[in-house]
């Protein structure tokens, strides 16, 4: 158990299935309340880095907002990748196109990372974390 | 005796089942997991399925029944008839 | 990245979408498992958890429609079947999934 807990946020600031973004001894931290339960998972998603709480919270999973990639809050295990996005049929403008047809490319080689959690506790009704 | 062929996926249990139901009969028989095929090869086997109304594997042809499924008392009867 | 991990979360998430369908998981417990595993390595492939047993057409429309849980897309087939096509889910009131046969749309009196 770790001794250098942080005071962040009050038990009542987040309603259960809600996210909360802190920035705690210099680390981006996203609180997420599970049910009742707090737990603490970095604030950068394991594949390219978008802020989580912009997601969703579902029981104790984390869906990333920007390409879907899935993390279990509790262990911050990565679940799953992106998923491929629909670009529609109408024709792009060729900068545009060219534009993404390079970031796809590359996106083919970025991987979906684990990522950090941190401990929680619940004290005077406030919940604690250690960065 | 009646020809065998049949296109599975090579994820999918009921497509085992399948060729092991032959394969236990010592019944021959041929197949092609679309999952692993080329690209004509594939676009080929979809045709015949939405041809024939089907929309999933197995896709089984014993002489010139077509059968869609696992369905084993069909293909008992379409062997013997 | 963990199978078993995934396979939980992948049946937390359909099992809150198939109730208000009035399908369950299939109380064959060996092929649930087989099932959910295939889909699990078929999202690590493709990004979505395409079905096991439908082929994917690479037109994005259509194989949307067998992104499990397809239920939604082929309500009236799979009513009248008491299962989807590969069977990962059954009617709630199925206790015997093998009596369950998997037949074409056209044999249970559709197109």
């Amino acid at each position: 158990m770790s001794n250098n807990f942080i005071r962040a946020i009050s038990v009542g600031e987040i309603a259960p299935g809600g996210m909360k973004a802190v920035e705690l001894d210099g680390h981006e931290i996203v609180i997420c309340n599970c049910g009742g339960t707090f737990y603490a998972i970095q604030r950068r998603c394991g594949h390219m880095n978008a802020p989580l709480e912009m997601g969703t919270l579902d029981g104790t999973y984390v869906t990333c907002g920007m390409h879907c990639a899935q993390f279990d809050v509790i262990t911050g295990q990565a679940l799953s990748g992106p998923v491929p996005a629909d670009m529609g049929n109408e024709a792009l403008p060729p900068r545009v196109a060219a534009m993404l047809q390079n970031v796809g490319m590359q996106m083919q080689h970025v991987r979906t990372e684990s990522i950090c959690t941190y401990e929680t506790k619940v004290e005077g009704g406030w919940v604690h974390v250690a960065p | 005796m009646k020809k065998v062929s049949m296109y599975t996926l090579s994820t999918c249990p009921w497509c085992f089942k399948t060729k092991k139901y032959f394969a236990d009969r010592n019944i021959p028989f041929n197949y092609i997991d679309y999952d692993l095929a080329d690209g004509a090869t594939q676009a080929k086997i979809l045709k015949e399925l939405d041809a024939a109304g089907a929309t999933g594997f197995p896709f089984v042809r014993i002489g010139d029944e077509v059968i869609s499924g696992y369905q084993p008392q069909r293909f008992a009867s379409a062997l013997k008839s | 990245m963990d199978t078993e991990a995934r396979k939980k979360a992948l049946h937390y998430f359909f099992d809150k979408l198939v109730g208000p369908l009035g399908f369950k998981f299939t109380p064959d417990v060996e092929l649930k498992d087989f099932l959910l595993e295939q889909e699990v390595k078929l999202e690590a492939k493709h990004g979505v958890p395409f079905c096991p047993c439908q082929p994917i057409r690479n037109d994005r429309a259509r194989d949307m429609k067998i992104v499990c849980p397809c239920i939604p897309y082929h309500r009236e087939y799979f009513d009248a079947l008491k299962r989807c096509w590969c069977g990962l889910f059954v009617h709630k009131d199925v206790t015997d999934p093998d009596s369950l046969p998997q037949l074409p749309p056209k044999e249970v009196g559709l197109e």
